[in-house]
């Protein structure tokens, strides 16, 4: 397990600097084989207007004119060493990782990041604590009473969380809860540190849309591996051998049934971890979703590199732990 | 299996109805509010635009501002956004600034920081102001002209401080001044352009004469910055305050906080008050989460000042008691297309005139969102609020606005195309509006055979790699381009010369999109700059207007307006003729 480990490990390594220089060359090289030159980049960050000395100075100062390999290995190095970075009257040093500074508000990347993040984990968390839980148990129930009339209930409404989309479900409780019944006014971020009961309060709407769409997804894939363990004949022999039935569902059925249920929740967590987009889009809550929308509308490259490394990493970390997992939980699985 | 079927039926219908009755609902908020003594004021409809609403020096309260995105920057220094020009002053006093009062005489220069206007000497090469005596910083040392020169000496440094306006750098005699961060001086006080004979004396020596210089330190670029405060691009994250509040945090990005500056002298500043306890800016809000919450009370002001979505304004002007509380501003922008003088056909004076009569203004109007969301029809370059506007109408804009097919033919004919021409349209393509208008416009030129083909192109490098370079424009064939514009200061120079002056013409970054290269126009605004009479300016002003649409170098669409909405709790309400928004400086709340 030690060797498996340290094997993922480096291949994680070498997969997220391939993913840097993915993202490298799609933001700084195609703008320039499709015509860009360093000028008229270094234009977009000056301000109305600007003399051409005034650009040239921008150009200089984010280093447009150098050749892309020196840009890209000195983004290497910051994130490996770090970086020296003048603010105008003195030079700051940003230590490792520094994704360098943003063109637009010339602060350092990471730590904005890192500020962001505490929101994308809230909201990740949360609904993946209930959409686990949730979707889970409905898509037991359902299997266990297949053709009820709660396991055409729920699948039902799994369908309808699987087809409407964040930006709608999450307007609609807006509108409801914080606008009309004003339950829930003033969703805005609170920090956990600051108020716990507020920061609660704030993420339930966020939370239950999140969770709403992703519960349904685990229903019925629950629902769906449930009735196909139940029907093996390990299941019929212990029950001819006696055991209770809670017993037989729970740790011969349910624990058979989770191997996708594990796979999946790893990727679907990962992936939350680098943004929920939409959702802190629609609830107005910056996390490192807002925070890569904005990079993009902004077109700044540190900020979009530092977040799409950021991603990468909580991706290949996600996978890497789902493995593990996956070992504890089937046994015949060994690394 | 019938019941279970039925029951998820009128389950259905129950959550249909129950999201149906709060989408048709007239929206949230009481539409008249009660002050904290219990007298209701009432307000109609447009009623900030020529006076104050709510009236009140109640002090106390928290003031709530949300934006949907972020400043370019906090630091007064480093900004070029009109809503920071406005929210700035109440943490930054410039030299001279603008009147705060409703209507036009917000346009109107009063002294700032300075005791009075700039004293023009040396035949209008020097600008000398003195400093009010007795005005102090937020940490409680006194403001010198010293600390004036070096917030406009921050200006020269663009690879720190890249977002601000470069006016000081064209005009002021000492253009190749490296900035404060790279000058060798001693006490980097090296920009020889500006002189500070004493603590309270501060002169402007120009290059040329220039008789708006008090446009220009009006700008926030001369808030006062003491040098041994300065932290340079980390500056916007506390600056120090000359206005009546001061940082009490900032969390870059995501929410400022002020409370007031107790070192602030309301005898200093008359143009600003001092009313809220606390001033709250939430910022990356969702746009129309910033409207709903203005409607339900939880907000006070939308800080971009650009007015409502389409959603909330459809909420507002259907339900009367929401639309008491909203103003439709003009915001000072003209919407329009630039006809470029140089690609072909369009080269032709007669060519261009013939797209300024086949063009149906009423559907750009609506396209642009209406007379209300979008603003009125334009026959002129410069918006009524912009000082020397006169009005006109060369193309019969507001006469026959569905356009004039035989006019448009008749000038085809002149300019040697009879059956129509082809030419190219630029527009900003993640812009609805634009993408409408183009769309109107296409289909009104068709009508006289001139066939457009529509080029959409993102907004971000519109000015950078497209529209604004000549190279590419005459490469493309883009003849036409859509465009916006709006002054850096209310007079007919901060509204035209960046469009219509020679020298502007830019190789990336260009505004004089239409390419006018006019010697008399050029001349004019020579003219201009060596004219002190304001009515002897204002008069070149509307020439220059005249002369730009005698030459069909823009198609005008409409004066912009935008549906402002103001939580009725806030006090002192008021649209800013200058900034085309409520005044910031000035509010409070019940």
């Amino acid at each position: 397990m030690i060797t498996f480990i340290v094997r993922r490990l480096i291949a994680a390594i070498f997969l997220l600097v391939v993913v840097s220089l993915i993202t490298f060359v799609i933001f700084f090289l195609v703008p320039r084989l499709a015509g860009q030159n360093s000028y008229q980049l270094a234009t977009q960050y000056v301000g109305r207007n600007p003399t051409p000395s005034a650009v040239h100075a921008v150009e200089v100062k984010l280093g447009f004119n150098e050749p892309l390999y020196v840009q890209y290995g000195r983004f290497l190095k910051g994130i490996v060493l770090g970086a020296h970075y003048s603010n105008g009257p003195s030079t700051t040093f940003c230590p490792p990782p520094c994704f360098g500074y943003s063109f637009r508000t010339q602060q350092p990347v990471w730590p904005q990041m890192m500020s962001d993040a505490p929101v994308t984990v809230s909201i990740a968390a949360g609904a993946a604590v209930l959409w686990l839980i949730g979707g889970v148990s409905i898509g037991v129930l359902s299997a266990l009473r297949r053709g009820s009339f709660f396991d055409r209930l729920s699948m039902g409404t799994a369908l309808a969380g699987v087809s409407l989309p964040v930006f709608f479900t999450g307007l609609i409780a807006l509108e409801l809860f914080s606008y009309k019944w004003t339950l829930f006014p003033n969703v805005q971020y609170v920090a956990i540190t600051s108020n716990p009961l507020l920061w609660a309060r704030n993420l339930v709407l966020p939370w239950i849309v999140l969770a709403f769409l992703y519960a349904a997804l685990y229903a019925r894939l629950t629902r769906a591996g449930m009735l196909e363990t139940m029907g093996e004949d390990y299941i019929r022999t212990a029950r001819a051998k006696g055991l209770a039935e809670r017993k037989v569902i729970v740790k011969h059925g349910l624990r058979a049934a989770l191997t996708p249920i594990v796979t999946i929740f790893g990727l679907d967590l990962g992936l939350l971890l680098g943004g929920a987009i939409l959702t802190e889009v629609t609830f107005s809550m910056q996390g490192l979703g807002n925070f890569t929308v904005q990079a993009i509308q902004n077109q700044d490259l540190p900020e979009i590199m530092g977040v799409t490394m950021l991603a990468a990493f909580f991706i290949v970390i996600a996978n890497m732990l789902v493995d593990i997992v996956y070992a504890v939980v089937d046994p015949r699985v060994r690394y | 299996m019938r019941k279970p079927r039925q029951l998820g039926l009128a389950a259905f219908a129950a959550v249909a109805a129950l999201v149906l009755a709060a989408c048709g609902s007239g929206g949230g908020g009481s539409s008249t509010s009660s002050s904290s003594s219990g007298a209701t004021t009432s307000t109609s409809y447009g009623a900030a635009n020529t006076s104050v609403v709510n009236p009140s020096a109640k002090k106390g309260g928290t003031l709530t501002f949300g934006i949907s995105n972020t400043p370019d920057s906090t630091d007064p220094g480093n900004t070029y956004y009109a809503f920071m020009w406005n929210f700035t002053r109440l943490y930054g006093e410039s030299l001279v600034t603008y009147k705060s009062c409703p209507g036009a005489c917000g346009n109107t220069i009063v002294p700032g920081l300075a005791t009075s206007l700039g004293q023009v000497g040396d035949k209008g090469l020097t600008w000398t102001y003195h400093l009010r005596s007795g005005v102090k910083f937020s940490d409680g040392t006194p403001v010198t002209s010293q600390d004036v020169k070096y917030a406009v000496e921050r200006t020269y440094a663009k690879s720190v401080l890249p977002n601000g306006p470069s006016y000081f750098q064209v005009l002021l005699t000492d253009p190749k001044y490296p900035g404060p961060y790279k000058d060798k001086t001693k006490d980097k006080m090296g920009l020889t352009s500006v002189t500070t004979p004493d603590a309270t004396t501060i002169v402007f020596h120009l290059a040329k004469p220039f008789s708006d210089f008090n446009y220009v330190v009006a700008i926030p670029q001369t808030d006062p910055v003491p040098p041994s405060k300065d932290t340079g691009a980390n500056y916007q994250l506390n600056p120090v305050s000359t206005g009546p509040y001061k940082f009490q945090s900032y969390q870059l990005n995501k929410t400022l906080t002020l409370v007031p500056n107790t070192n602030w002298n309301p005898a200093d500043d008359t143009e600003a008050k001092q009313l809220a306890s606390k001033i709250v800016v939430s910022m990356n809000v969702n746009a129309n989460d910033i409207d709903n919450r203005l409607m339900a009370n939880d907000l006070d002001i939308d800080l971009a000042g650009t007015g409502v979505q389409a959603a909330a304004r459809a909420k507002i002007l259907a339900s009367p008691s929401l639309k008491q509380s909203s103003d439709d501003a003009l915001s000072g922008f003209l919407w329009f297309y630039y006809l470029n003088t140089k690609v072909k056909p369009l080269n032709n004076l007669a060519c261009r005139q013939a797209v300024e009569y086949a063009a149906n203004k009423v559907n750009l109007q609506t396209a642009f969102g209406g007379p209300i969301a979008g603003g009125d029809i334009g026959s002129t370059v410069m918006p009524p609020n912009i000082l020397g506007y006169q009005k006109f109408d060369l193309y019969e804009a507001t006469t026959k606005p569905t356009g004039d097919v035989a006019k448009a033919k008749a000038a085809l004919k002149t300019c040697g195309q009879p059956n129509g021409f082809s030419t190219n349209v630029a527009y900003r393509s993640d812009r609805p509006k634009e993408v409408a208008a183009a769309q109107a416009l296409q289909q009104a030129l068709s009508q006289v055979g001139i066939k457009v083909t529509l080029q959409g192109y993102l907004s971000g490098k519109y000015y950078t790699n497209f529209a604004g370079d000549p190279t590419y424009v005459h490469g493309h064939n883009l003849g036409i381009s859509a465009g916006g514009w709006a002054a850096d200061w209310p007079d007919g120079y901060g509204f035209l010369d960046e469009i219509a002056n020679g020298n502007a013409i830019a190789p990336a970054g260009n505004t004089n999109i239409e390419e006018l290269n006019d010697p008399a126009v050029n001349a004019l605004f020579a003219k201009a700059a060596n004219t002190s009479s304001v009515t002897a300016k204002n008069a070149i002003w509307a020439q220059i207007d005249h002369d730009m649409m005698s030459q069909a170098t823009i198609l005008p669409i409409v004066y912009a307006k935008s549906l402002l909405y103001r939580n009725p709790n806030v006090t002192n309400v008021y649209v800013d003729s200058y900034y085309g928004m409520y005044n910031y400086a000035v509010l409070g709340v019940k």
